[in-house]
């Protein structure tokens, strides 16, 4: 047997053949081209003058001989062509980056660090499915979670090494692959976020109710620079009233601020003969709020009298009466 | 007439033919097949035709390794093979026949029916 000088063209044209029988699982590429290297080398060196093939056609060659399906057929719907489309435009891909040896180069590091996608893919597999039952932990998952992650490690590994290969299988990987990309960095977000824990879905809940229910801006009504706490309303004259409600132009509520934590009021709905909560019916009944000793923002337990029926009774009793003309007196009449 | 399309029919035992004696990598095969006369045999259609008789349970392979290049893969024809041989000798034995009386005899003048 002779021993001949392997180019790196020959190198090169080896790697274009592989890529195009490519849809053909990885074992039977490895088999069908084991040696091939070898074989043309001894070919070329017997004769100089011979000119490598195009591989696509090498390929091509190469599977009619050994009974292999030429590659797939477009069938007829728009799902079966775009998956043809894809595998299409992977395998040209596939041929163009073996012909040019800097971007060959690169793609096979990339392919070295295929195992390590094997494992991410597996681990984001685990929290997305973790997550969902609620037992995610930052960038890890409750005890027995682990398994799961373990288990589809395994079948990420075997899937990667081209084993387990049924039918449908390539077209799992694609679409979980997929799925995987498109996850990797919300999910990478999500577990970093400290607060990530159970607790997301109830607080989720929790901010989705205030804001459909409330439906407050943080800002409301201000005078002066200053936020307006509660507004009291006297009639012509000068009593004052209860239950006032004020719009503004467009019909929307007039709504004083609820500024949470840095209010020290807490302004409580009056209800509405629809059954709905409404926040701009003034005087508003408010409760005084403080902080107590752990830091809890707390109803106060004994709030100034004083003050407690300042906000009750607004800051008259009584203000002067509006001088109406008589016409318009004796028609309210 | 082409003669590589005739040879598509008859590669198989072609192949069985030139590894009965002994073991053959694929050039090593090709290069067998071009000095017993078919010069047109395409390198991709022998390492085909391998692969498929391989996978057909006909040869037998294994692969040796090199120090100095790529290693090689040999290919060896098992029991089953010469069995499958024998028969496409037999088939193609009296193929020819048919196919020579057939010819020769629709060069004689008159003798067309």
């Amino acid at each position: 047997m002779t021993t001949s000088t392997v180019t790196p063209e020959i190198v090169a044209f080896a790697q274009g053949v592989r890529a195009a029988l490519a849809d053909l699982p990885a074992e039977e590429v490895d088999d069908l081209t084991e040696g091939l290297e070898a074989d043309l080398a001894e070919a070329y060196a017997e004769d100089l003058q011979r000119e490598l093939p195009d591989p696509a056609a090498y390929a091509t060659e190469l599977r009619a001989a050994a009974g292999l399906p030429v590659r797939t057929k477009p069938k007829s719907g728009v799902l079966s062509s775009l998956t043809q489309g894809w595998h299409d435009t992977r395998a040209d891909l596939k041929v163009a980056i073996r012909r040019n040896p800097a971007l060959a180069s690169v793609v096979d590091f990339l392919g070295e660090l295929r195992p390590a996608w094997w494992i991410v893919r597996a681990w984001l597999a685990a929290w997305l499915v973790a997550s969902f039952f609620g037992n995610e932990r930052g960038y890890g998952m409750a005890g027995t979670w682990w398994f799961v992650f373990v288990a589809f490690a395994v079948i990420s590994v075997q899937w990667g090494r081209g084993r387990w290969h049924g039918p449908a299988v390539p077209a799992l990987i694609a679409v979980g692959n997929v799925i995987a990309v498109v996850a990797f960095l919300p999910v990478m977000a999500a577990a970093d976020d400290p607060r990530s824990s159970a607790g997301d879905f109830d607080r989720g809940f929790a901010s989705g109710v205030d804001a459909t229910v409330s439906d407050t801006p943080a800002e409301g009504l201000s005078f002066n620079g200053h936020l307006v706490e509660n507004i009291y309303a006297y009639d012509a004259q000068g009593k004052p009233l209860k239950n006032v409600q004020l719009f503004d132009v467009n019909g929307k509520p007039l709504v004083t601020n609820r500024g949470g934590d840095a209010s020290p009021l807490t302004p409580s709905a009056a209800r509405l003969e629809t059954g709905s909560d409404a926040y701009n019916v003034y005087p508003l009944k408010v409760t005084e709020m403080m902080w107590d000793e752990n830091g809890n923002y707390v109803p106060d337990p004994s709030p100034d009298p004083r003050k407690t029926r300042a906000l009750e009774n607004g800051p008259f009793l009584k203000v002067p009466a509006v001088d109406v003309p008589k016409k318009v007196a004796k028609s309210n009449e | 007439m082409d003669a590589t399309q005739l040879l598509k029919g008859v590669l198989d035992v072609a192949v069985l033919a030139v590894v009965e004696d002994e073991d053959g990598y694929g050039y090593d095969v090709v290069r067998r097949l071009r000095a017993a006369g078919l010069e047109e045999v395409g390198d991709a259609s022998v390492y085909g035709t391998l692969r498929r008789l391989y996978t057909a349970g006909a040869l037998t392979s294994y692969v040796v390794p090199s120090e100095e290049g790529p290693h090689r893969k040999y290919y060896g024809i098992n029991a089953q093979g010469r069995a499958m041989l024998d028969l496409q000798r037999k088939v193609w034995t009296e193929f020819s026949t048919t196919m020579n009386n057939l010819l020769t005899s629709s060069t004689q003048p008159g003798e067309a029916a």
